[in-house]
C-alpha cells in the first residue's frame, strides 16, 4: 500500500506491502525488505538483511513521532498538516503577515505604533516565555496594520499578536 | 542528623535530593505548584504539600507558604536545591529565626557573596584577583554610562543577585547600553525580585573553570578540583566536564587554594562553587560565588567519588568534614550535557508540551539526573530545563564517545529538545582537541540546524509510520493523492521569537 506523510511540510511517499516473506519497503527507487517485529506499543524491531534497528514511536493526533538511531523525525498524516495558527482571512489577503505566539507567555513591551513603519529585523515586541525575553522581529519591510495586544497581557499560544503589511 | 527535609524545589534538581535522603534514612517532602501535581519529584517524595499557584512567585518564591509546609509536615530542615529561593539570603535569616536548617550557607556569608558587589570589594580586600568594573550599584543611568565608557566597550550587565544568564546582556557599543539595562533589570527583577544590575570588563572569549568547595561548621574546608563550563549558549552553560583542559597541576593547585581563600574571606559554610574567568594568557579572575548545589555538580561527584548532596546534609546537621584535602582526587573524566525543552530549529525557542515517550540511555558510566517521563506536560511556567546526562570514562576522548553513544540512545518524543545541537557540539573537532571557550557556540555553531544525516533513517521512519497506519484501524489510513497543498504559517514566514542576544 502506498502512503503519503510529512515531514516539515514536504510530502514523502512510501510504499510498504506485507508479502509472505516480510515486509517490501519502496520509496520508488529502491526496496528493501525488512522483518518487523511490534516489541512493545512504543518500539518497533525491524531486521533488514540482517541488520538490526531499533524504532520508537509515540503518537499525538494526526503526528507520529519517530526515533531511529539517533535522528528524530516528525511525521505527520496528509491532510491535517494544514492546521495553522490563524484564521483563513488574514492569509487570503496578499502582503499582510499576522504574528501569533507560538507557546504560552507574557508580553512585556510593544515597540511599535499602529500604522508605524518598520525595517526587516527592527524589534517589534518583546515577550517573556520560559523566563527568558525574546524579541519578535520583522522579517519584512513594511508597516504594523494591527497590534492586537498590549505590553503586561499574558497571552496564549495562536494568540494574534501583531499584523503586519509587507511594502510592496 | 535529621529525620525529615522538606525539598523547596522541582524538578531533576528536587528528585536529586530526595533520592540522596533516601539513601540517608531521612524522609522527604515534597512541595508543588498548581501546575506540578503531577511531577515526578511529588510522585517520589514521601510526602508532598500543595504551595499555591503556578508562577514561582506565588509557590516556589512564596516564603510563608514554604515556611508553613515545613511546619505543617514538621521537617526540621530546608533543602533549597538551585533557583528558586537558594541564594536568598532574607529566606534563609528567615529559616535562622524560625529554627529551620536551611542546607546551604549561613545568611550572613550567603547576603555577601549573593550580592556580587560586595562580594567584588570583599574579594579584593582578600587578594583575590577580580574582574575590572563597577564596585556599587549606582542610582542614576548616567553613572552607568560613564562607568562603560572608562571600562572601554564591550562590557557586561550583570544582576547583582544571581547568575544563570538572568539579566546578563553584552553591551558592544554606547546606544545598546540603554535598553540592555532596562532589559536586564527586568529580568533580574523577575528572576531574583531584586533588579539591581552592575557593569563588568567583558573579558573575550575566555574559559569559565569554577572550583567545587565543601565547607563545614568549624572551619575546614575543601576543594573538589574544578569543572569547565566554557560552552554557553545565552550565558547559560550547556556543557560541562572535569578536568579542564586548561589546567596544569600547578595551575589548578593554585586556584584551588584561591577558592578555598575566597570561601575563607566570606564566612562560607556548606556547599559552595567559585567561578573564575581564565583568560588567554592563563591568568584568572574571581567571578562570582555560586552559594548553591549547582546543576553540574555530578560532573564532580563522578570524578572525585563524593556525593556532594549527602556532605550538604552532613555538614547542615553539624557534622564536621571526614576527609582533608589530601584525601581527594581527580579521577578519569566526565562530562555533562544538559537537556533543554527547546527548538533548535526555531531559534532555541523553548518548548512546552507533552513528552510522549522517554526513552533513557543508560550503560557502564551512564548518569541520567531528570524529572521527567512519558506522559508528562513541560509547564511553561519554569526554565525550560529537562535533564542532564552525565558520563564518567577513564579520559576525556573515551568519555566524549560515550556521551555520544549515551545521546544516540536517547529519546524524548512529543517536544523539541537540544539533543541533536549537543551531539554536534560533543562531536565537533575544536571541542575534541579541548579548544573550548565561552565564544565556542557563537564562534562554531552561529547558524546552526540540525543536518539531515543521511542513510536510511528516513525511509525506515516512514516505513514505521506506514507499518503504524497499517495496523491502527481505518482512521490511521489515508490514500495517496488526498493530501492538500501545505499553508505555510505567518510564523514561518515571519520569523519566530527572537531570544534576546544583548
Amino acid at each position: 500500500m502506498d502512503f503519503e506523510f510529512f515531514i516539515n511540510n514536504e510530502p514523502r511517499k512510501i510504499s510498504l506491502e506485507k508479502k509472505e516473506d516480510g515486509y517490501h519497503i519502496s520509496d520508488g527507487e529502491k526496496t528493501m525488505k525488512a522483518d518487523i517485529q511490534p516489541i512493545s506499543p512504543n518500539l518497533l524491531s525491524l531486521l533488514i538483511d540482517g541488520r538490526s534497528y531499533r524504532i520508537y514511536m509515540a503518537k499525538d493526533k494526526d503526528k507520529k513521532y519517530i526515533f531511529i538511531e539517533g535522528q528524530q523525525f516528525v511525521v505527520q498524516e496528509p491532510g491535517r498538516e494544514a492546521r495553522g495558527f490563524h484564521g483563513g482571512e488574514e492569509k487570503s489577503q496578499e502582503g499582510k503577515l499576522l504574528i501569533t505566539a507560538p507557546m504560552p507567555g507574557k508580553v512585556i513591551k510593544i515597540d511599535v505604533a499602529e500604522r508605524q513603519e518598520v525595517r526587516k529585523n527592527q524589534t517589534l515586541a518583546v515577550v517573556e516565555a520560559m523566563k527568558m525575553e525574546n524579541e519578535i522581529k520583522s522579517s519584512v519591510e513594511g508597516f504594523v496594520k494591527k497590534i492586537f495586544v498590549s505590553a503586561g497581557e499574558l497571552v496564549d499560544s495562536e494568540k494574534p499578536l501583531i499584523e503586519l503589511e509587507a511594502k510592496k | 542528623m535529621f529525620k525529615k527535609i522538606l525539598i523547596a524545589n522541582r524538578g531533576e534538581i528536587a528528585v536529586r535530593i530526595i533520592k540522596a535522603c533516601r539513601e540517608m534514612g531521612i524522609s522527604t517532602v515534597a512541595v508543588y505548584s498548581d501546575v506540578d501535581r503531577r511531577s515526578l519529584h511529588v510522585q517520589l517524595a514521601d510526602e508532598a504539600v500543595p504551595i499555591g499557584p503556578a508562577p514561582a512567585i506565588e509557590s516556589y518564591l512564596n516564603m510563608d507558604r514554604l515556611i508553613a509546609a515545613t511546619r505543617t509536615t514538621g521537617a526540621e530542615a530546608i533543602h533549597p536545591g538551585y533557583g528558586f529561593l537558594a541564594e536568598n539570603s532574607d529566606f534563609v535569616l528567615r529559616c535562622e529565626k524560625e529554627g529551620i536548617v536551611f542546607i546551604g550557607p549561613n545568611s550572613k556569608a550567603l547576603a555577601l557573596v549573593g550580592d556580587k558587589v560586595r562580594a567584588r570589594q570583599t574579594m579584593e580586600k582578600a587578594d583575590v584577583p577580580i574582574i575590572p568594573g563597577m564596585k556599587s550599584i549606582p542610582k542614576d543611568l548616567s553613572e552607568y554610562e560613564a562607568a562603560a565608557k572608562k571600562l572601554g566597550y564591550p562590557v557586561m550587565i550583570k544582576a547583582s543577585a544571581g547568575g544563570g544568564g538572568k539579566g546578563m546582556r553584552i553591551i558592544y557599543e554606547g546606544q545598546e547600553l540603554r535598553p540592555g539595562l532596562e532589559a536586564g533589570r527586568r529580568e533580574a527583577k523577575s528572576a531574583f525580585g531584586d533588579e539591581s544590575v552592575y557593569l563588568e570588563k567583558y573579558i573575550e572569549e575566555p574559559r569559565h573553570v569554577e572550583f567545587q568547595v565543601l565547607a563545614d561548621n568549624y572551619g575546614n574546608a575543601v576543594h573538589l578540583f574544578e569543572r569547565e563550563c566554557s560552552i554557553q549558549r545565552r550565558h547559560q552553560k550547556i556543557v560541562e566536564e572535569s578536568p579542564s583542559q586548561a589546567l596544569d597541576t600547578k595551575l589548578r593547585t593554585k586556584m584551588g587554594e584561591t577558592a578555598k581563600k575566597v570561601v575563607a574571606a566570606a564566612g562560607y559554610n556548606n556547599a559552595g562553587t567559585v567561578e573564575f574567568l581564565l583568560d588567554k594568557s592563563k591568568n584568572f579572575f574571581f567571578l562570582e560565588v555560586n552559594a548553591r548545589l549547582q546543576v553540574e555538580h555530578p560532573v564532580t561527584e563522578l570524578c572525585t567519588g563524593v556525593d556532594l548532596v549527602h556532605q550538604q546534609i552532613r555538614i547542615a546537621a553539624g557534622e564536621k568534614l571526614s576527609f582533608g584535602q589530601a584525601d581527594v582526587a581527580q579521577r578519569g573524566h566526565a562530562l555533562e550535557c544538559r537537556i533543554y525543552a527547546e527548538d533548535p530549529a526555531n531559534n532555541f525557542l523553548p518548548s512546552s508540551g507533552k513528552i510522549l515517550f522517554l526513552k533513557e540511555p543508560k550503560g557502564p558510566g551512564v548518569r541520567h539526573d531528570c524529572g521527567i517521563y512519558s506522559g508528562w506536560e513541560v509547564p511553561s511556567y519554569y526554565d525550560p530545563f529537562l535533564a542532564k546526562l552525565i558520563v564518567w570514562a577513564e579520559n576525556r576522548e573515551s568519555a566524549c564517545r560515550r556521551m555520544l553513544a549515551a545521546l544516540n540512545d536517547y529519546a524524548i518524543l512529543g517536544i523539541s529538545t537540544s539533543i541533536g545541537f549537543l551531539k554536534d557540539i560533543v562531536s565537533h573537532p575544536e571541542f575534541r582537541a579541548g579548544r573550548t571557550n565561552t565564544g565556542f557556540i557563537k564562534n562554531h555553531f552561529e547558524n546552526w540546524r540540525e543536518r539531515d544525516k543521511g542513510g536510511d533513517a528516513l525511509k525506515l521512519a516512514l516505513a514505521a509510520a506506514a507499518f503504524d497506519s497499517l495496523n491502527s484501524g481505518p482512521s490511521g489510513k489515508r490514500a495517496v493523492g488526498e493530501a492538500k497543498k501545505t499553508a505555510v504559517s505567518p510564523w514561518q514566514t515571519l520569523g519566530h521569537w527572537r531570544l534576546g542576544e544583548g
